[in-house]
């Protein structure tokens, strides 16, 4: 499936200051590992060593936070965009 | 030292929000683009202690960086409330400040007659103070 991704700022600087691009895959952890494949980087940073999202990013398949629909084992289709949002938080 | 232009009246809606969510802290988000500051969205502090602390909501965030990508702009701010310490980042502020392309402006109403405003970027931990400059 052909994914749109939407890059905040402060990560792409892995994607030549692209600030969307392609990937594939037929769930968000496809499509993680095939923006990796391309954009070296960009899965460390999304991704913990765990294998669990970073808990300050958000990630959200067009209008749902991935979270709440089967995290990186959501299913994507055709078409479909993925935004990746560093959280806004603070003290 | 660097400037933050901002419009009189984003300045005022920031304060005014800030006044509306005291004792918790306010947070929001302005889009921008080469000509300064366009438009300011506020945003739901969901932090499980928002008088200590803020996150923006995850939902309303999406809905404003929407906009803000449909109309070709970036995060030029993200500015939220002290309600008990000066305008200044904290270590958490530091430490979760994941926009570095962004001024963080910050509203403190320990004198709650006399709101300050001041601004800064946290790029890699590092705090610089920019001047605002109000237009």
């Amino acid at each position: 499936m052909a994914v749109e991704v939407r890059v905040p700022t402060i990560l792409r600087k892995h994607t030549g200051n692209a600030k969307a691009v392609q990937a594939s895959g037929s769930t968000v952890r496809e499509v993680v590992e095939s923006l990796d494949s391309e954009h070296p980087g960009l899965r460390e940073a999304i991704v913990t060593e765990g294998g669990d999202i970073h808990r300050f990013i958000n990630i959200y398949l067009n209008d749902e936070d991935i979270r709440f629909t089967g995290a990186l084992d959501t299913p994507v289709s055709d078409g479909d965009v993925l935004s990746i949002l560093p959280a806004v938080a603070g003290g | 030292m660097e400037t933050f232009e901002i419009p009189e009246a984003m300045v005022a809606d920031m304060v005014a929000h800030a006044q509306a969510e005291y004792p918790s802290e306010c947070c929001g988000v302005i889009g921008g683009d080469g000509d300064g500051p366009r438009k300011l969205f506020r945003l739901r502090n969901v932090d499980p202690d928002p008088v200590m602390r803020y996150a923006a909501d995850p939902k309303e965030l999406k809905r404003a960086t929407d906009d803000i990508y449909d109309a070709d702009w970036e995060i030029v701010c993200i500015y939220h409330s002290h309600t008990h310490s000066p305008a200044f980042p904290s270590p958490t502020d530091v430490e979760r400040a994941l926009y570095p392309e962004a001024v963080y402006a910050l509203v403190t109403l320990q004198d709650r007659q006399n709101p300050e405003l001041r601004a800064f970027r946290i790029v890699e931990g590092t705090i610089t103070e920019l001047k605002v400059v109000r237009t």
